[in-house]
């Protein structure tokens, strides 16, 4: 059941993949500017916050005069000068397949876990069910070494969901040395 | 002339005091036998089992030679010991059983010698066959076994004998299997569940194992080769650890990045983008909104507007909703398949690696779950970090991989070599910092940490930071959300103010320990506890409630580490940083000026956000869902950090000249920086939770990439280290081991009691002690010791008469032996005699005997019951052990176990002593 739902996921998240078209970049030159109107002490300028631009520009090509004045021209006029060197621009990189295939796989495999949970816990009852009758022959098929585990484990076993607190618990009843 | 004892494998060594040897062997046989004990010299060269340990085989060795001129006392046969004999496989074990004793016919007699002065010296096997044949060897079987019954006469006048083998196991062929596994009996040499392992054991089987891969390595070219494999299988085995660990940090990193900005809203062109991405390439973007055009918040999903009453609430509620999902699966999945995979696991991870069992805590579903889990309960906004289980998911990746080499995945002290590597590379990825990584797991988490090991975790850490790095999960060219770069300068006066922020930090991680430690023993100790699932809800809605207006509690810990790591620039929009400033005067650079309202307004938002996470961090470390509390306790920090820098920093602004600045400030150019003291006060209250040092500061330092804040750095740890020590001695985790009960023996603390072995030895007054002789109890009396006592292991003794201590053999080993037994030999009955060390003439009259020579541990360590606990605490840190036995004049008195030992720090330290967990 696994490989199969193994392969069937894998299937999935590749078609996925291949079947979209870069629609996002995958390297940007990003610039950071103050306002023009805090540079220019513009009073008039009713935003003062910074602003950001990205542009795809070879990395080469990654700084202000390419990628911040020709948008900025009438607003700056003669005073580009001033203006520039207050911007930070930085080239980046990502791999956006990276990050879809791996939010794909993890939404899958949280997907499958939930399913199973579910599987499990309908299935709960019948599993119980038959613990309690075979029980016994199974302890003592068991070697003797573990003694007590097998009972405590399959004792706490009453509801799948009540693993947990069992696992926990068993930690402060063990056995004298 | 001597023998050595431990290449005797399956023959018997005898220590003769006369040059002659007696032998019937012919010369290809006893080639093979003395090409064995070639490497023996290694064993004193070796590297020491534990940190400034004794090696045990080295002092047996030892003692043999002291005693050996003498020729008639000291031990006058040695028989192989538990730690030789357990990879040793066919001929021994069937003559273990006693059915093919006697039936060998030309085998009797096989030994070896070689002269003391040798034995040093890098002789090779050639010498020593050379040797061998120097010395006059003379056939002679009846000599030999008259030697054999001599010996147990003298056995009175002596102090300890090793009782003689039965001639039975002497042997033409030694098979060693340590690459194939054990032995024939399952499950020898391993460990049942929350038991301690023989550090001592484990190391001098794998000893075992090693010299037999040499040894083998002459013989052919697919020998060699495996040879090969075994002498690198450590560092491919680390390798794949940190390729392994790399990318599983990469999906967590990418996978959190985006369940996180989920609860916001969704990029609907291409699902998978966080906000972030999403605007990526957007042509247009302003810092007022973080919004683009392509990123949709839940209200604009809907159909609504983006700003407004309604869409604040709307935007709510689908916080408070996504929160409450992504826990809720975490904290079912944790309870359905993988209970121990909540919590931070450091604490399990420090006593896994002291030598402590815990099956399943390191397997594939823990795994699978912790990094399910911790994707999603990181998105859930919950209070905490993904930095601490990343440890416990590289271990478990180390355990798991482990098992490909059968090195390290058979043999519990080898693996722990491993883990410590993984360790390591858990770190390196959490922070970006393979430095620190390494440094983490020497000063946290390791107990055994060898030079070897400490380049194997340089190794993985580096390969994993690499690995993570080439995913580059954030798009920022580093491992972290939270990288700033650093290059102001610091003045001398801001030392104060750094030891202001130790102390501040040691106050909160106090307040921090205590608190927690209080409310997780509330939990065990009441009805809280059987609700796991609903405890994770109900305190996730409260932190979602609470948090969302707050938008300094609202955004992502990373985010918030950030942003108060950052020093205010042009491209930092936030209130935080809303100076005064003009950036008119394009030369100068940007400079103190005086904080405007809205720097205020943060300053209050984040008291309040450091009171709420503070609060919620307690309520949330230790619920059921992985969780760490590195990026809290960063965080709690950081904002106490900023909070200080920004008062610091106006002070400079306002009263530039006073004396303290030193006229450094007058200029007011790179004077005071704010995001400084964050990094500061987020290492103090770090270090003040866990107390590391010397891994925080270099952890830190790589995560600014700037080696002068060091001093700083260093300052704040150290004051904050005291202030904690002083409020209150433990560290959080070791807090939560002492809370659960593991027995974890710290390597730092020290004992200062002035007991003595034999107050602190079991049996007390009245009691017997339960010991086995070594040839007179039947199977059925064993079984039935087996059944009313409940140690661990017995000792083995000459008779109950003299208690003259023999050896130490397991109860699982027995259990096994005897099991394995009955069910391969026949003529086993419940009548047959157990023989574990005998004087070998007995008649073998039916029943047959059962021979458990194998499984007996003929070098355990003793102590007097004189002996100052001090030295015993000392022995059991050091050598890590898992019992020592008491003797006085000679005899057995009693045992100690590192059971006893921990209880009686417990008591002394007015502890309640039963809180231990043990087995």
């Amino acid at each position: 059941m696994y490989v199969k739902l193994t392969a069937l996921f894998f299937v999935a998240a590749f078609t996925t993949v291949i079947s979209q078209a870069h629609s996002y970049e995958d390297n940007r030159c990003k610039c950071v500017c103050p306002s023009p109107a805090a540079v220019l002490n513009d009073t008039a300028g009713a935003d003062r916050s910074p602003f950001m631009k990205s542009a795809n520009v070879p990395p080469n090509k990654c700084n202000c005069e390419v990628v911040i004045l020709p948008f900025m021209t009438d607003q700056l006029k003669d005073r580009q000068q001033e203006f520039c060197p207050r911007c930070e621009c930085k080239y980046e990189n990502r791999n956006t397949t990276i990050i879809k295939v791996v939010v794909i796989i993890v939404i899958w495999v949280i997907m499958l876990l939930v399913v199973y949970m579910g599987f499990l816990i309908c299935l709960d009852p019948l599993i119980n069910k038959r613990a309690k009758a075979s029980y016994q022959e199974h302890t003592n098929e068991d070697d003797e070494s573990t003694l007590g585990g097998p009972s405590q484990q399959l004792g706490a076993r009453g509801n799948v969901l009540n693993r947990v607190t069992h696992q926990q618990d068993r930690t402060p009843t063990g056995q004298v040395e | 002339m001597y023998y050595k004892n431990n290449h005797c494998l399956g023959g018997v060594c005898f220590l003769i005091g006369s040059t002659e040897l007696q032998c019937t062997e012919t010369p290809v046989i006893l080639l093979n036998v003395l090409a064995s004990t070639s490497f023996h010299g290694d064993v004193d060269m070796e590297r020491y089992p534990l940190k400034s340990a004794v090696p045990k085989m080295g002092s047996t060795y030892q003692s043999v030679y002291k005693k050996g001129p003498n020729g008639s006392n000291g031990r006058g046969l040695h028989s192989p010991t538990e730690d030789d004999l357990v990879d040793i496989t066919a001929g021994l074990q069937q003559d273990a059983g006693g059915a093919s004793a006697n039936t060998t016919p030309t085998n009797h007699g096989t030994f070896q010698l070689y002269e003391h002065s040798q034995r040093n010296s890098n002789a090779s096997a050639n010498s020593y066959v050379a040797q061998y044949f120097n010395t006059s060897i003379v056939q002679c079987k009846d000599s030999l076994l008259n030697e054999m019954a001599m010996i147990p006469t003298e056995l009175d006048n002596e102090d300890l004998l090793e009782p003689l083998v039965p001639q039975g196991d002497v042997r033409d062929t030694i098979i060693f299997s340590g690459m194939q596994g054990d032995d024939d009996i399952p499950g020898i040499g391993q460990y049942d569940d929350f038991h301690t392992i023989d550090w001592q054991r484990d190391i001098a089987r794998d000893r075992m194992r090693h010299r037999y891969i040499v040894k083998k390595r002459q013989d052919s070219l697919w020998d060699l080769i495996k040879g090969a494999h075994d002498a690198w299988s450590g560092w491919v085995c680390v390798l794949l650890v940190g390729v392994c660990t790399g990318m599983v940090a990469g999906v967590i990193d990418i996978g959190a990045s985006w369940m996180t900005d989920l609860k916001f809203g969704i990029c609907p062109q291409a699902f998978w983008l966080n906000r972030e991405q999403c605007c990526w390439s957007d042509t247009d973007t302003t810092f007022n909104t973080g919004n683009c055009s392509q990123w949709l918040t839940w209200p604009q999903v809907l159909g609504g507007k983006h700003e407004g009453p309604g869409a604040y609430i709307v935007s709510y509620l689908f916080y408070i909703v996504w929160a409450l999902i992504f826990a809720a699966l975490s904290a079912s999945l944790v309870r359905m398949f993988a209970p121990y995979a909540c919590g931070s696991g450091i604490p399990e991870i420090k006593t896994i690696l002291s030598g402590f069992i815990i099956r399943g805590y390191l397997g594939k579903w823990t795994l699978i779950i912790k990094v399910v889990g911790l994707i999603l309960s990181v998105s859930s906004g919950l209070s905490l970090g993904k930095e601490g289980p990343m440890v416990h998911i590289a271990s478990c990746l180390g355990n798991i991989l482990s098992y490909l080499f059968p090195k390290y995945g058979r043999n519990e002290a080898k693996k722990r070599e491993i883990l410590s590597a993984a360790a390591a590379a858990g770190v390196s990825v959490a922070f970006g910092a393979p430095i620190g990584g390494v440094l983490f797991s020497l000063e946290e988490v390791s107990y055994y940490f060898p030079l070897k090991t400490l380049w194997r975790s340089f190794f993985c850490a580096l390969i994993a930071a690499f690995i993570l790095r080439s995913i580059n999960p954030f798009g920022n060219e580093h491992s972290v959300l939270f990288f700033v770069e650093y290059n102001k300068p610091w003045i001398f006066f801001e030392l104060i103010p750094f030891v202001g922020l130790g102390i501040i930090g040691g106050c909160i991680a106090t307040i921090f320990i205590k608190a927690n430690i209080y409310w997780c023993r509330y939990r065990k100790y009441s009805k809280l506890g059987q609700y796991p699932v609903t405890e994770v809800l109900v305190v996730t809605l409260v932190t979602a409630v609470i948090a969302y207006p707050n938008p300094y509690t609202r955004m992502n810990t990373s985010e918030l580490i950030y942003l108060l790591f950052n020093q205010c620039g042009i491209s930092n929009a936030d209130p935080l940083c809303d100076y005064n400033r003009n950036f008119t005067d394009v030369n100068s650079a940007i400079e103190k000026a005086a904080a405007g309202p809205g720097v205020y307004r943060a300053i209050w938002l984040l008291v309040l956000a450091l009171i709420l996470k503070l609060v919620m961090t307690i309520f949330t470390f230790g619920i059921k869902v992985p969780c760490g509390l590195f990026i809290p306790s960063l965080a709690l920090g950081a904002i106490a950090g900023r909070i200080v820098g920004i008062g610091v920093e106006q002070l400079a602004y306002h009263y530039p000249k006073i004396w303290l600045f030193s006229g450094e400030c007058s200029t007011g150019d790179d004077c005071i920086t704010p995001g400084l003291y964050a990094m500061v006060g987020a290492a103090a209250v770090l270090g003040g939770v866990t107390r590391m040092t010397v891994s925080l500061v270099v952890i830190m330092f790589e995560l600014t990439g700037g080696v002068r804040y060091i001093v700083p750095l260093m300052a704040a740890a150290m004051a904050s280290k005291w202030v904690g020590d002083a409020l209150g001695r433990q560290g959080i985790y070791d807090a939560h081991i002492a809370l659960n009960g593991y027995p974890f023996l710290d390597s730092k603390d020290e004992f200062q009691h002035t007991s003595l072995a034999a107050d602190v030895m079991q049996p007390k007054r009245n009691e017997t002690l339960s010991v086995i002789t070594q040839d007179s109890m039947t199977v059925d009396d064993v079984e039935t010791l087996l059944k009313e006592t409940e140690h661990n292991g017995y000792p083995v003794v000459v008779s109950k008469e003299s208690q003259y201590l023999v050896g130490f053999v397991l109860r699982r080993d027995l259990n096994l032996a005897i099991a394995n037994a009955k069910r391969t030999l026949d003529g086993i009955t419940g009548q047959s005699v157990v023989i574990f060390a005998g004087t070998g003439n007995q008649p073998p009259a039916p029943p047959q005997c059962l021979h458990l020579n194998r499984i007996l541990d003929m070098a355990p360590i003793t102590v007097t019951d004189q002996t100052p606990m001090e030295t015993v605490v000392d022995m059991f840190r050091k050598l890590g052990l898992r019992q020592t036995l008491v003797t006085h004049n000679g005899r057995l008195l009693g045992v100690i176990t590192k059971k006893d030992v921990l209880r009686h720090v417990k008591q002394m330290d007015n502890e309640d002593p039963s809180s231990v967990l043990f087995n």
